[in-house]
């Protein structure tokens, strides 16, 4: 429970972050850094997941976030560079980035099975949040067109990734503890 | 991103030579089946479900940003990963109903029926 709790605070910060920083919205330079400060983050937490998980398909899980999230912030680097932005820190990165930090801070003093649920638990609260700010922020706001079809692309794996951790979510659960 | 665009198109060249040879090697006749392509994007196989005759060429082309694979129970076929812009043939041989997924992405599925 106490998990659950903390995990849907970060739903919360994130989502006040991401709908109150930004009246006006982001300009495409810090949509640039959310975006990947997203990745980053979660690329993070899959490499000390891959480390610490004790089940199997944790494990699995984690190796394919690291995977398929360097692969998002590859295009969104080459992107980036392309179009000659650079990338702005702004509220909702400096407060993805202290998510991750708080995340990785928690995780570290678990292990086991307590490991794999408060790491799949925050999985499933991280892809909810991104892919709430991506829908009512990120997408409406960006200006670029390239920017645009980018967020737009990898929309689904974030829809993908959230189902497939909801449910590695149940299937913990069911293991009881 | 001239890289990303030249890998791209360099993936799409590659399925068009297998598409070409498989056009050349099978029949003469302009119409023949050339193969079929499903492709790979925004995480779906498309399309989902494809029928083909047996012999038939079907080509799978990756256009996400990441790896997935065509993985079919039984041991029918399974690509294994098949990196982004990359692409994987498989020629379907026996007639029945083949359904596969993403070994990756559980939430892909796709349905080949081989006639």
């Amino acid at each position: 429970m106490k998990m659950k709790f903390t995990a849907w605070s970060g739903v919360l910060v994130l989502a006040a972050a991401a709908n109150v920083a930004f009246a006006a919205g982001p300009t495409d330079p810090q949509i640039a850094a959310i975006v990947v400060t997203a990745n980053q983050v979660d690329i993070d937490a899959g490499k000390l997941a891959l480390s610490k998980a004790h089940s199997k398909d944790v494990k699995e899980f984690a190796q394919l976030m690291i995977t398929d999230h360097s692969g998002v912030n590859k295009s969104a680097t080459e992107l980036v560079q392309k179009l000659h932005v650079t990338p702005e820190a702004n509220p909702t990165s400096a407060s993805l980035q202290k998510g991750g930090d708080d995340n990785e801070a928690a995780l570290k003093k678990l292990k086991g099975s307590a490991f794999d649920r408060a790491y799949v638990d925050h999985e499933v609260a991280y892809h909810q949040a991104v892919l709430d700010a991506v829908d009512t922020t990120l997408i409406p706001s960006a200006q670029n067109a390239e920017l645009k079809a980018l967020l737009i692309k990898v929309r689904p794996a974030f829809v993908a990734h959230l189902e497939h951790a909801k449910n590695l979510q149940s299937q913990l659960s069911k293991k009881g503890a | 991103m001239p890289e990303a665009r030249w890998t791209w198109a360099w993936g799409v060249a590659v399925a068009g030579l297998l598409l070409a040879g498989t056009a050349a090697s099978t029949s003469p006749a302009a119409d023949a089946p050339a193969g079929r392509t499903i492709v790979i994007e925004n995480l779906q196989f498309n399309p989902q479900v494809l029928a083909v005759k047996a012999g038939e060429r079907i080509t799978w082309v990756n256009k996400d940003l990441f790896p997935h694979t065509a993985t079919a129970g039984a041991k029918a076929f399974d690509s294994k990963a098949i990196a982004p812009n990359a692409v994987w043939t498989w020629v379907a041989q026996k007639p029945g109903t083949y359904t596969y997924v993403c070994a990756f992405h559980p939430t892909m599925k796709g349905t080949i029926t081989v006639q």
